[in-house]
């Protein structure tokens, strides 16, 4: 039964209810609008609700906020819009890619290849780090670049031991996401600084920033391409493939803008990720690539709650995505797919 | 010249074996269809030869060139597939172009190309369109000019009309012979459906599990099929099946099953016949045999338990002894379910087949 099909008093029943809803996701909103143009007085005055019926509103917190008296706003604006627009476009599409193998390609290996990389990866550090005496950075780039090479060759030999797939690769992945962000924030702040040290700035910068951004979003991209993948329908590919398509065109020019719905709905969910992380920024930058979270928490400062200018940041970081998600829902709508196959 | 030749091809999924050795040849312009029921290896097959499947063992040739292990896009195949497989994000015309763009053919020439095969197929007026406003048929038809433009060594069909209601599957039928006729391309073409193997192919190879059980053209799998499967399999509706013996009496050669099924066999069959005396055999007659009209025919006694009207005949279903018998009666004749009729048995049209091997008799 639809709401349409009900009659008299019920139908208003139903219509009071939606508009009681949308009051109540709306009113935080509204709230948070108002706000932003109170003065300070006004907001710890106690409740007031319309804008010229009940107080003045005024533009203070607005013009503190552009003025950049609170904060570098443009650019706190502009990192944040570099960051995750470069971050979301780079791991959708890095991500497409490892997907689209996933789905398409058999991957077979042995667990004792894993291990392998594990214990050179860490036993090689240790070594570099206590017996050998090289710094940080350089024993944990050593040490990485050995032991994904060890595990790559020794993955070519027939290891005893169980054998994982496709589906193992899928698991490591999402596990990334399973541990506390905290643990991977401090390890990647430490292992920041020790690259830094060799000479390449990695904190507060913008390729450090998006690399933790891109390798956090990717598990979650792999694992939202990867349904879209399975769902395309493999004929068409194949009808390339006896064409004499070579694969990267196959991908390219068929299964990306076939898939087109499931990149932009991965994009926006990365975009959204990324946009409103925290945890990271705080970790990563300090002042030239800070992000707008940072600049939101930033307002609650040492004289107290200032909701106002709170509620001032707090919209500007809502505003572009509400932007960004009405021009990309237009581009997300389904039926892409028909005339494909049937 | 492209004739595809398959010498000794297996293929295995893991431990399971689908393809046992088989060989097959396949003329330069001819129309081969492989056919049986699913599972049967028949599209297996056929992916192999496309290269979508590689061979497990085995040589797969196209022409002279040994293909086993060249990638699909270099066997110079075109393949079209049940599901018509087209970009969907692409125009009639760019689908139809696109390996030609791939391939870096100047614009000029695709045009040519894609004008020539809209113009064979029909599909001049929909060039613009992509393939979700067309309708099944017209995807088909986009599918197969995808496929000519390639000017292919050999097209590959994989089970192309069965996604169509019955009526365009008879019209596409017919324009796919007008298109090989056309054409002159070597053609192998998979399909579960007997009347579409009997109707397109110049030769017919019936498939199960993974062996070929006859390979002719369709006149000879009619007339003489090469064991029970290929009769049971070729013809509608299919042929009846009578378990019994060969024996021998004072006037000669004789016929007996249960279902007081018992008469004297002819010359030309009692020959035949004469090494499997006592013998379990299967006789084998078509519903559209038991319908001559000549009075010295052998009978058997059918129970009637259904009728099929279909107007220039009428099938009666019904049982003769344990075994389940489809007769072909004129549409004038009365009969009703419950019955005892008389069917005559065509004796120049009975076949014979050995009980336990399911050989055909006499071959």
């Amino acid at each position: 039964m639809s709401v349409r099909t009900l009659q008299g008093k019920r139908r208003w029943v139903a219509l009071g209810g939606c508009l009681l809803w949308l009051a109540f996701t709306l009113f935080p909103l509204y709230w948070v609008a108002i706000t932003s143009f109170k003065t300070p007085i006004a907001v710890v005055g106690g409740p007031t609700y319309l804008p010229f019926v009940d107080f003045e509103p005024v533009l203070t917190a607005w013009n503190e906020l552009l003025s950049g008296e609170r904060g570098a706003f443009y650019n706190t604006f502009i990192a944040s819009l570099i960051v995750s627009l470069s971050a979301a476009v780079l791991a959708t599409f890095i991500g497409a890619m490892a997907a689209y193998a996933l789905v398409r390609f058999t991957f077979r290996f042995r667990l004792l290849s894993a291990l392998i990389f594990v214990v050179v990866a860490f036993g090689g550090f240790l070594l570099g780090r206590n017996v050998l005496g090289y710094g940080q950075g350089i024993s944990l780039i050593y040490s990485f670049f050995a032991a994904l090479a060890l595990a790559v060759i020794s993955s070519r030999f027939r290891l005893p031991g169980p054998e994982l797939g496709n589906n193992d690769i899928v698991f490591w992945f999402v596990s990334q996401r399973m541990f506390p962000p905290i643990v991977a924030a401090f390890a990647l702040y430490l292992m920041y600084t020790e690259v830094g040290k060799l000479g390449f700035k990695l904190v507060d910068s913008y390729v450090g920033l998006t690399f933790a951004y891109i390798a956090f979003s990717l598990p979650i991209v792999i694992w939202l391409m990867r349904d879209f993948f399975e769902a395309l329908p493999v004929e068409v590919e194949e009808a390339a493939m006896v064409d004499n398509v070579p694969s990267w065109r196959i991908f390219f020019g068929i299964v990306l803008p076939m898939s087109k719905p499931g990149l932009i709905a991965t994009f926006m969910i990365t975009l959204a990720f990324v946009w409103n992380e925290f945890l990271f920024a705080l970790f990563l930058t300090s002042s030239k690539w800070q992000t707008l979270p940072i600049l939101v928490a930033g307002q609650n400062s040492q004289r107290g709650d200032e909701w106002w200018s709170i509620s001032a940041a707090a919209l500007v970081a809502i505003i572009p995505m509400m932007i960004m998600a009405g021009i990309l829902s237009r581009l997300m709508r389904s039926g892409l797919l028909v005339g494909a196959i049937k | 010249m492209s004739q595809v030749r398959l010498e000794q091809v297996t293929k295995s999924f893991g431990s399971v074996t689908v393809i046992p050795p088989l060989d097959l040849s396949i003329a330069d312009r001819e129309f081969v269809v492989l056919v049986g029921p699913s599972g049967c290896g028949k599209t297996t097959t056929l992916r192999m030869i496309a290269g979508l499947e590689t061979a497990s063992s085995g040589t797969i040739r196209i022409g002279k060139r040994d293909v086993t292990d060249i990638r699909p896009g270099l066997r110079n195949c075109s393949m079209v597939f049940q599901n018509y497989a087209l970009y969907p994000h692409m125009t009639v015309a760019e689908n139809i172009g696109y390996g030609m763009k791939v391939r870096g053919t100047s614009k000029s020439d695709i045009e040519k190309s894609v004008a020539e095969a809209a113009r064979i197929l029909n599909l001049g007026a929909y060039l613009n369109r992509k393939p979700s406003a067309l309708s099944g048929g017209q995807r088909q038809r986009v599918a197969i000019g995808r496929a000519i433009v390639r000017q292919p060594d050999v097209f590959l069909f994989d089970e192309p009309l069965s996604n169509l209601d019955a009526k365009l599957r008879i019209e596409m039928r017919t324009e796919i012979k007008l298109l090989h006729r056309r054409l002159q391309t070597t053609a192998v073409y998979v399909t579960h459906d007997q009347v579409e193997a009997m109707t397109m192919a110049d030769r017919v190879v019936v498939m199960n599990q993974g062996r070929i059980e006859q390979a002719a053209d369709p006149i000879t799998l009619y007339e003489a099929p090469a064991n029970l499967f290929v009769a049971a399999f070729i013809g509608a509706p299919s042929m009846n099946f009578i378990d019994g013996i060969v024996e021998r009496g004072e006037a000669g050669l004789s016929f007996r099953a249960p279902g007081e099924v018992a008469f004297p066999l002819p010359e030309n069959l009692a020959a035949k016949l004469g090494s499997h005396i006592d013998e379990a055999v299967v006789l084998g007659i078509r519903p559209e045999h038991t319908i001559a009209t000549a009075a010295d025919l052998p009978k058997i006694k059918l129970h009637v338990r259904d009728i099929e009207p279909l107007g220039p005949h009428t099938l009666v279903i019904g049982r003769v002894g344990s075994a389940s018998f489809t007769a072909q009666v004129h549409a004038a004749a009365r009969i009703a379910p419950d019955d005892l009729i008389e069917v005559p048995i065509d004796m120049a049209k009975v076949h014979f087949f050995l009980k336990n091997t399911g050989e055909a008799v006499g071959r």
